[in-house]
């Protein structure tokens, strides 16, 4: 009998689920009531901080794998960050110069090739490098609050479906084992909402373009040096460094299983790569450049700080979704998009995505133990665990469009507008917008694909 | 009578109007000006959902914004000193950093008359119009407000309707009408609109008597017509080519107006011609 107890699997408790949850109400709340708390980068370390101590404790004092556990989060850390900085690097010293003029055939064109860039160089890495020129481009618009909204469903969320450097979320699956060119069977969903939005979208764009005609130019800032030219791409060589980030992930996919062993060292080698290419777009790239990206690491800080509290307060959280799945009813495909994608809503969808895919473990195993010992890689190469995950995919990416702040470049995305002086719709206007476009169009691809 | 009246200046086509009808006021009273612009800071620096990474953007974005709050109440007020100085009128700027009801309320409290523009929109950086401040102004304001519609010439023409219900805020709109020097070598015309032509001309009756008694001469007018009482009164004032209407403003409780609408509102929002309110 004491063997049985001895073997049995240490099982988390509901209360260490706490601190994960709190934290992220934390950071979607404190914006809203504490803003000139929130500004601080020392504020959300030290919530950070604080958020973590309790996991900590717990997965040290109360779990015999909690050092273990907490090295590999720390490795899956570092490696998101350097992915995230790497591109963020990357696509800041990338500027799209030249005339172009917002007719709704050129917007469109602009954001399909968003919609593909997307998931080459990242949501924030397109939102960054696209929203400017589009602004630029449709300056002459009376309104372009439209562009604004179809921008974000599309660049900033929906195009970076198709691979993990698409968004982080799916970064953080392929860090979990998700091999590299798995998400690509999204590509049905990835073209249907993307497709129809486009379609939407340049209907739309026809219709404000037609009656907005002959209505006086609004008043907003220009940058002539910027308009002027055939359109061209200047820091065009971060387009090879691009690619080596694209080799060092895809390299690291392909050795995951040579290095099974030495899973610490395949990290370190990403991390090294992803910085070797970082480092090469910051000596490659003129500062005048970065100048006019109003290139910042701030946002990348924010994003470093921020995450630490998650990477640590969700390890338990997801070790208690991936025990207890089963016993929580959400267990089908649409079921798990609905979900994922109305939490990713509302909290960033790269925590939502985790947890959720740890969930669809835990519905997977069954109690069996055998997909449970695999983690999320294990759901790949089952059947009911690969559509499980889809779902999650599509709901945790596509539904992270539906708020300001389901997604990390949709509030960069309208922040940016209001400083080109398009006025953007409210916290709930935006909503009002995604609800009707967006919903009827998730109704369609939970129906198709789940 | 008016000694200084408050400009309120947000640099659009309705706040200029504003600033020409209280040139023309202020040189045909011997008043002095006061120029107010806003910069919103609290509503541009305001709390707001901002995702994971947003919030340095948004502090980019705030900066941005107040730069360009602070340039637009330069120029506003730059304007506002010239128009002045071409009418030969009195007048200071006065640059406040707060919410704009707010702020203009506490301003207005020392001065006679308040101006602004009626489509004014004081928080350009955040809204797209901004017909909360105005009716906060006119739910709150203890002074007079004289609002300005775009279309107007710069000029209070002779005839003046004065909107008269027998409500409090319409006896207090007579008496800072008749005190403001306004009124005299105008025609006052008192009406009052009601199904009933004797009860209306009784009330139009009492108007003018409150006029007499505060040494204004006014003719009483009783308006039935099928029409609402915002159109029969708009029609009315255009037969007799009316330059000033003056009324109380939001007589009725906040619930009253929720149920039967909003007479001030619809006056407010539809009229061409000044309007000079009293709550």
């Amino acid at each position: 009998m004491e063997n049985v107890i001895a073997a049995a699997p240490h099982l988390t408790p509901a209360w260490a689920v706490v601190p994960f949850v709190g934290y992220l109400f934390l950071i979607a709340m404190l914006p809203l009531v504490a803003s000139r708390l929130w500004e601080s980068n020392l504020s959300k370390l030290v919530l950070a901080l604080v958020a973590g101590i309790p996991p900590v404790v717990y997965l040290v004092g109360q779990t015999h794998d909690g050092p273990a556990l907490l090295l590999r989060t720390g490795f899956d850390y570092l490696a998101f960050m350097a992915l995230l900085g790497a591109l963020f690097a990357i696509s800041g010293g990338i500027c799209l110069r030249g005339a172009l003029v917002g007719t709704p055939a050129v917007n469109t064109a602009f954001l399909a090739a968003g919609a593909v860039l997307a998931s080459v160089i990242g949501t924030t890495g397109a939102s960054a490098l696209l929203i400017r020129p589009l602004l630029r481009a449709n300056a002459h618009r009376p309104r372009a609050t439209h562009l604004v909204v179809f921008f974000i469903f599309i660049v900033s969320n929906a195009g970076g479906l198709l691979t993990p450097l698409g968004d982080p979320p799916l970064f953080l699956g392929f860090l979990r084992g998700v091999p590299f060119t798995w998400t690509l069977r999204l590509l049905p969903a990835w073209a249907l909402v993307n497709g129809a939005l486009l379609v939407l979208f340049a209907a739309f764009d026809q219709l404000s373009f037609v009656r907005q005609r002959g209505k006086p130019r609004p008043s907003r800032p220009s940058d002539p040096a910027l308009e002027v030219g055939p359109l061209r791409v200047e820091g065009g060589l971060n387009l090879v460094w691009l690619l080596g980030i694209v080799g060092v992930v895809f390299a690291t996919g392909m050795l995951a299983a040579p290095m099974a062993g030495h899973p610490h060292l395949l990290t370190l080698l990403q991390v090294a790569g992803m910085t070797l290419f970082a480092g090469l777009s910051w000596i490659t790239t003129s500062r005048d450049l970065r100048q006019v990206n109003r290139f910042s690491w701030a946002p990348m800080i924010e994003v470093a700080t921020i995450f630490l509290g998650v990477f640590v307060t969700m390890i338990p959280a997801l070790s208690f979704l991936e025990q207890r799945g089963a016993s929580l009813g959400i267990t089908q495909p649409w079921q798990f998009f609905w979900t994922s994608g109305a939490l990713s809503s509302v909290l960033d969808n790269a925590p939502t995505y985790l947890t959720f895919a740890s969930l669809a473990v835990g519905v997977t195993d069954g109690g069996t133990g055998v997909v449970a010992a695999g983690g999320i890689r294990a759901l790949v190469s089952h059947p009911t665990g690969a559509q499980l995950l889809a779902a999650v995919s599509c709901g945790a990416v596509m539904m992270g469009a539906v708020t300001y702040i389901g997604n990390g470049p949709n509030f960069m995305v309208k922040a940016i507008a209001e400083q080109h002086r398009v006025r953007t719709p409210s916290f709930f206007g935006y909503v009002g917008w995604s609800g009707s476009i967006l919903l009827p169009l998730f109704a369609l691809v939970s129906h198709l694909f789940f | 009578m008016i000694k200084e009246a408050l400009v309120c200046l947000e640099g659009s086509p309705s706040s200029d109007a504003a600033t020409r009808l209280a040139t023309t006021i202020a040189s045909e009273l011997g008043a002095s000006l006061v120029g107010l612009a806003i910069v919103d800071e609290p509503d541009i620096r305001a709390g707001t959902a901002t995702g994971i990474g947003g919030s340095s953007f948004k502090h980019e974005r705030d900066e941005a914004l107040l730069a360009d709050a602070r340039s637009r109440a330069a120029d506003s007020l730059a304007l506002f000193e010239r128009r002045c100085r071409e009418a030969k009128v009195l007048a200071r700027s006065l640059e406040i950093v707060g919410r704009p009801a707010a702020s203009i309320l506490k301003e207005m409290e020392t001065r006679d008359l308040t101006i602004i523009g009626r489509d004014a929109n004081f928080r350009f950086e955040t809204e797209s119009d901004d017909a909360a401040t105005r009716e906060a102004i006119l739910h709150h304001a203890a002074r007079p407000v004289l609002l300005v519609p775009e279309e107007t010439d710069g000029a209070i023409k002779k005839e003046v309707v004065v909107a008269y219900d027998g409500s409090r805020a319409a006896k207090r709109a007579i008496a800072s009408f008749a005190a403001s020097g306004l009124a005299p070598r105008r025609n006052i015309h008192v009406a009052t609109v009601d199904d009933n032509g004797e009860s209306a001309w009784e009330m139009a009756s009492a108007g003018v008597k409150a006029f007499a008694e505060l040494g204004v001469a006014a003719e009483p007018h009783n308006i039935v017509s099928a029409l609402s009482n915002i159109d029969a009164l708009f029609r009315f004032s255009n037969e007799i080519g009316a330059g000033l209407i003056v009324m109380g403003a939001f007589a009725h409780n906040r619930l009253a107006q929720l149920f039967h609408g909003s007479v001030t509102r619809g006056l407010v929002e539809r009229a061409t011609t000044p309007l000079y309110l009293q709550h």
